[in-house]
């Protein structure tokens, strides 16, 4: 039993405790422990990932390392079985990344955070759970702890961007709220049809007698339960039913006359059951991502967040709707996965186009950057849709990429409004001659994020086009013309960019006259250095050393894909056919 | 003349035999009769233990509910009461809400003030408990009528408390013409039941093959009938217009006892009389209609919520949309949807009991009559803040509250019934129940909204109680324990329906 994954992540919630007991005024110790908490997790996760074995993770989908589980919830539903709710967390290498971005990003926040004065008690307590709940989603296992966490992220954040947001924070933070629980929602319905379909062998084989309780199962027993399970011939009474994600995905766990077994044959509205909870997931995680056209809330959180809530939301939020479809939506759906991959690199190509030319038109510079998010994560949905290795690979590499360099970006943005109050692109001119180093950290976050050799954002748009590019080869799913459109999304990013650089930081020092009474333009101050260098440096570093996730990461890929892929087309092939019948 | 007297004395032993299984209720009705004759006497110091006598017998039946042993067997009390674990929990919620309603009732500071009826007050809440453990208790429909109107009647003086207040005769008179009309329309259904049947012991298998036999027409309109009687006392649509004025009109504390006592005796009446109707191929209408009734009911809770100035009357919306999750449970057919349904109900109790202690303190208290009046409390406030942002997101049924926990082991078997059955209305509620969370959310988070992200500064040196406070924890404790924990609760409810059967 290790307890490392726990520790990662109730490390902010015990902070927070410590923080409600501590009196109001007292800003500075308030600061001190939640900068400490975010140290401490962030000390946990490299700790991690240098403890991470990227070759353990050959046997496929059962990588998990580091795992926990614990009985939490577990009662008799009569001639329904049980009903079993685990403490399960474990981490594998699509887990990894987003484990190591989280610390990183957790520290950055806080340190950004530290010119606060508005309510600092509460605004620190809602950071810290706000830490432990994105760190919690990407750590669980079960499905109902990923949802318990997933919801739970709603709460801190609409209250973060509420109270200390721009001027329009009410609205903004309304919508977020509204748009994300109605994903969630979408979420909620494929999760109850799925805890009621799915059972957990080991657990079931306990309840049947062929276990002991606590003794290991062995793989004979488990596929034994299986067989039994699908020629019908456990009583009711033994099923014990789960929300183990593992077990979701594994076809045999299903109960043979569920609705969302693969020869159930059920349809509603002329679709299979299967395809309308996939695409349910989908629409879910996609408000997440954000993909278009569910995507408005996301410039609207963006702008009236305060900086450091649009570094958490960019850097480590966004990624829980891609890591939710990399986690729980193509593995449990395979066959729908491989049916609608079309549907998916679509939305995230034109996610890609839409978004960058959207940059292009924004006027406000966080507005523009929250607009290259949109198309930037346009890329996860692509190289997940591809199923290639190389395309997954790249769609992860993405979202530690751009938690990274989004990170930075947003920093940026708030470095200048800071000093005046203001950030239209068209209110400055020249700032390069009255803040030499700030305009060359800009010049940084800009390349790196446009794709600069070098930087990881080119390792990420690399992989994920080279597997677009050998998608129709290697897996068939999509057509080439579709990764041809996304080329040119890269243009565009280079477009927006370089313009805004060019406008804002080029030529003559001028600022907007109105704004100068209050504007104090100075250069970088040690704080801002503290966030914008070690972020800097990231990007560089897993620009040139891609080596360095990829080998944590790419043998949990190698079994992802092949395992998606090879039942999603024996899945496809079995609902088909058994709609035909 | 001999043969009478052989009856007589037989009923006389059965009653004699039985009485033993309605100990809670002769404990009620030995303290109402208690409390109206103290009442008599003028003298302040009886008057001031008038309610620690309510507590004390509301208390002594909590506790012997709890404990059990009372009752000999499950025989029913003259075919009339069937004191089985269902009812014996249900008995529990009723004695926890009496007390809860008595608790709130002394922390209300014009009750306290109260100079007339304050006796009778709280003698009332003894009676209404009383009613709604016959209610629980009952298999036959003349013993639920009379049940029904028991509770009705003390309702109706309940909600008139502060008699000199316009807006509180009006809820009186509305509660009462709307709670006449519809008891004689379930009346009128009863008899078309006996009419077809022979019998009135709806429990009863005679009852139930009775029905399978009548002509289907009939039985639909008769249960429709019944129904209506039923939905009026959970406040269902279309029989919830009586909600938002009495919520507007009555004082907080019987506001808080009527969203959940009558709601959960009502339900598990309901629960009752549908169990007669499981039949898929025969009762294919009054199964549609009962899921139309659902559907309407959540629908109109949550959309008219959304247009409410008042919290009370949002409140009032909201419980109706409550009564529309609990009646897509009930339709959940051949699941064991009972226990998640006394799940349900408990955790109803608990954040209902919360959420309007805090509108009674922020009315009483700090004069919030409209959402807007809640602008900028929860920052001076901070306690008072946290707690109804966590009542609410119980309500609204999202983690890490046991509101969500409740829906999700509704939903859950709502999913296995559709698998079961394939009924595509099961699947219509189930998603239209999820996606109106969503909307339930938009409107409940207006008041944490104001809370917080409003200003005011007319406020001034806002104190809260000690012992309001520790009310509102005692309310919430039990909404985090039964999310992290839902499965102690769980275990005793499946116990106490193993019990009986």
């Amino acid at each position: 039993m290790d307890f490392i994954l726990t520790s990662l992540i109730f490390t902010p919630l015990l902070a927070a405790l410590v923080i409600l007991l501590l009196p109001v005024r007292l800003h500075k110790p308030i600061k001190a422990v939640t900068l400490l908490a975010a140290l401490v997790q962030m000390g946990l996760a490299i700790l991690l990932y240098f403890r991470f074995d990227g070759g353990a993770a050959a046997n496929g989908q059962m990588g998990y390392q580091f795992v926990q589980k614990l009985n939490w919830i577990g009662f008799s539903l009569g001639n329904l079985g049980r009903f079993q709710i685990d403490y399960f967390v474990g981490v594998d290498g699509v887990s990894i990344s987003l484990v190591l971005l989280t610390g990183l990003v957790g520290v950055i926040g806080v340190i950004s955070s530290w010119n606060i004065t508005k309510n600092v008690k509460g605004y620190f307590l809602l950071y810290l759970l706000l830490l432990t709940s994105v760190m919690g989603c990407f750590l669980a296992l079960d499905f109902f702890l990923f949802y318990l966490f997933f919801e739970f992220m709603l709460l801190p954040m609409y209250f973060l961007i509420g109270i200390w947001g721009g001027p329009k924070r009410e609205y903004a933070a309304i919508k977020f709220f509204i748009y994300t629980l109605v994903g969630s929602l979408f979420i909620l319905i494929v999760m109850i049809g799925l805890y009621t379909s799915v059972i957990d062998p080991a657990a079931t084989a306990v309840q049947m007698g062929l276990l002991e309780r606590g003794q290991a199962a062995s793989a004979e027993v488990l596929s034994q339960v299986q067989q039994m399970l699908q020629r019908n011939q456990i009583s009711n009474y033994n099923l014990v039913h789960t929300f183990s994600i593992p077990a979701m995905m594994e076809p045999a766990n299903f109960i043979p006359n569920s609705l969302l077994h693969v020869l159930s044959g059920s349809i509603l509205w002329d679709l299979p059951l299967r395809f309308i909870a996939f695409l349910l997931l989908f629409a879910g995680f996609a408000i997440k991502v954000p993909s278009v056209p569910v995507h408005t809330w996301l410039p609207d959180a963006h702008v009236e967040a305060p900086t450091p809530i649009s570094v958490l939301l960019a850097a480590l939020l966004l990624k829980v709707g891609g890591y939710g479809l990399i986690r729980i939506v193509y593995p449990i759906f395979p066959d729908a996965g491989t049916y609608f991959s079309i549907l998916v690199g679509g939305l995230g190509v034109l996610s890609i186009i839409y978004g960058a030319m959207n940059a292009l038109a924004m006027k406000d510079l966080k507005k523009l950057i929250a607009y290259s998010s949109v198309s930037h994560m346009g890329f996860v949905l692509l190289g997940l849709a591809t199923l290639t290795n190389e395309g997954v690979n790249g769609a992860i590499y993405m979202m530690f990429s751009h938690g990274i360099i989004s990170a930075m970006l947003f920093l940026v943005v708030g470095v200048i409004y800071d000093r005046a109050h203001d950030r239209m692109i068209h209110n400055f001119r020249g700032l390069a001659n009255a803040m030499p180093a700030y305009t060359a950290f800009v010049v940084v976050a800009f390349f790196a994020s446009l794709g600069m050799p070098g930087f990881s954002g080119f390792i990420s748009e690399l992989l994920v086009l080279v597997g677009g590019f050998g998608a129709p080869e290697a897996t068939g799913l999509l057509p080439r013309w579709l990764t041809v459109v996304a080329v040119f999304g890269l243009l565009l990013s280079a477009a927006y960019y370089l313009w805004a650089l060019q406008r804002m930081f080029f030529g003559k020092f001028w600022i907007f006259p109105e704004l100068r009474q209050n504007a104090l333009i100075t250069d970088l101050n040690t704080r801002e250095y503290l966030m914008l260098v070690p972020l800097a440096v990231l990007a560089l570093v897993f620009g040139i050393f891609p080596h360095l996730l990829l080998d944590k990461i790419g043998l949990t890929v190698n079994g992802y894909t092949e395992m998606v892929l090879l039942r999603g087309q024996e899945q496809l092939g079995l609902i088909l056919s058994t709609l035909q019948k | 003349m001999n043969e009478q007297a052989v009856y007589l004395s037989d009923k006389l032993d059965a009653i004699i035999a039985g009485a033993g299984s309605l100990l809670p209720e002769l404990v009620l009705a030995g303290f109402f009769l208690l409390l109206v004759t103290l009442d008599l006497f003028k003298a302040q110091r009886i008057k001031r233990l008038l309610p620690w006598l309510a507590l004390t017998g509301l208390f002594w039946v909590l506790v012997l509910q709890v404990l059990g042993g009372y009752t000999s067997g499950d025989e029913p009390f003259l075919d009339l009461l069937l004191s089985d674990g269902m009812a014996r929990f249900g008995g529990i919620l009723f004695s926890a809400a009496g007390i809860f309603t008595v608790l709130m009732s002394l922390q209300h500071p014009r009750l306290e003030k109260l100079q007339e009826g304050r006796g009778e007050f709280y003698a009332l809440i003894l009676i209404l408990v009383l009613g709604l453990n016959l209610m629980a208790k009952s298999v036959n429909l003349l013993m639920v009528f009379l049940a029904i109107e028991l509770v009705s009647i003390a309702s109706y003086i309940l909600t008139l408390t502060f008699k000199q207040e316009k807006r509180a005769v009006e809820a009186g008179l509305k509660y009462v013409l709307y709670g006449t009309f519809s008891a004689g329309v379930m009346l009128y259904g009863m008899s078309f039941f006996y009419g077809l049947t022979g019998t009135l012991n709806y429990a009863s298998e005679d009852f139930a093959l009775g029905l399978l036999q009548a002509d289907t027409l009939l039985v639909t309109v008769a249960a429709v009938l019944v129904l209506a009687g039923f939905f009026f006392k959970i406040s269902a649509a279309p029989f919830h217009f009586w909600a938002p004025d009495v919520y507007q009109g009555a004082p907080m504390p019987v506001v808080a006892l009527f969203s959940t006592g009558p709601k959960m005796a009502g339900i598990l009446v309901i629960l009752r009389f549908v169990n007669n109707f499981t039949d898929a191929d025969a009762f294919a209408d009054v199964q549609l209609l009962l899921g139309i009734a659902a559907l309407v009911t959540l629908a109109i809770g949550n959309f008219t919520a959304l247009w409410q100035r008042t919290p009370r009357r949002l409140l009032a919306y909201s419980s109706v949309s409550h009564a529309g999750f609990l009646l897509t449970a009930l339709l959940a057919f051949g699941t064991g949807y009972t226990s998640s349904v006394l799940f349900y109900l408990t955790v109803l109790l608990f954040m209902n009991f919360g959420i309007f202690l805090l509108l009674q303190v922020a009315e009483e208290k700090y004069g919030v009559q409209t959402l807007e009046d809640f602008s900028g409390l929860g920052r001076l406030l901070p306690y008072f803040g946290v707690m109804s942002v966590l009542y609410l997101l119980s309500l609204t049924g999202l983690p890490p509250l046991a509101g969500f926990m409740g829906k999700l082991l509704i939903f859950s078997n709502v999913w296995e019934a559709y698998t079961s059955s394939g009924n595509p209305m099961l699947l219509v509620l189930l998603i239209i129940g999820i996606l109106l969370t969503g909307v339930a959310l938009f409107y409940y988070i207006k008041i944490p909204y104001y809370l917080f992200f409003k200003r005011n500064q007319s406020h001034e040196n806002l104190v809260i109680s000690p012992s309001d406070k520790l009310m509102l924890a005692l309310f919430a404790l039990p909404l985090l324990v039964f999310f992290f924990k839902p499965d102690l609760l769980l275990h005793w409810i499946e116990h106490l329906l193993a019990q009986t059967l």
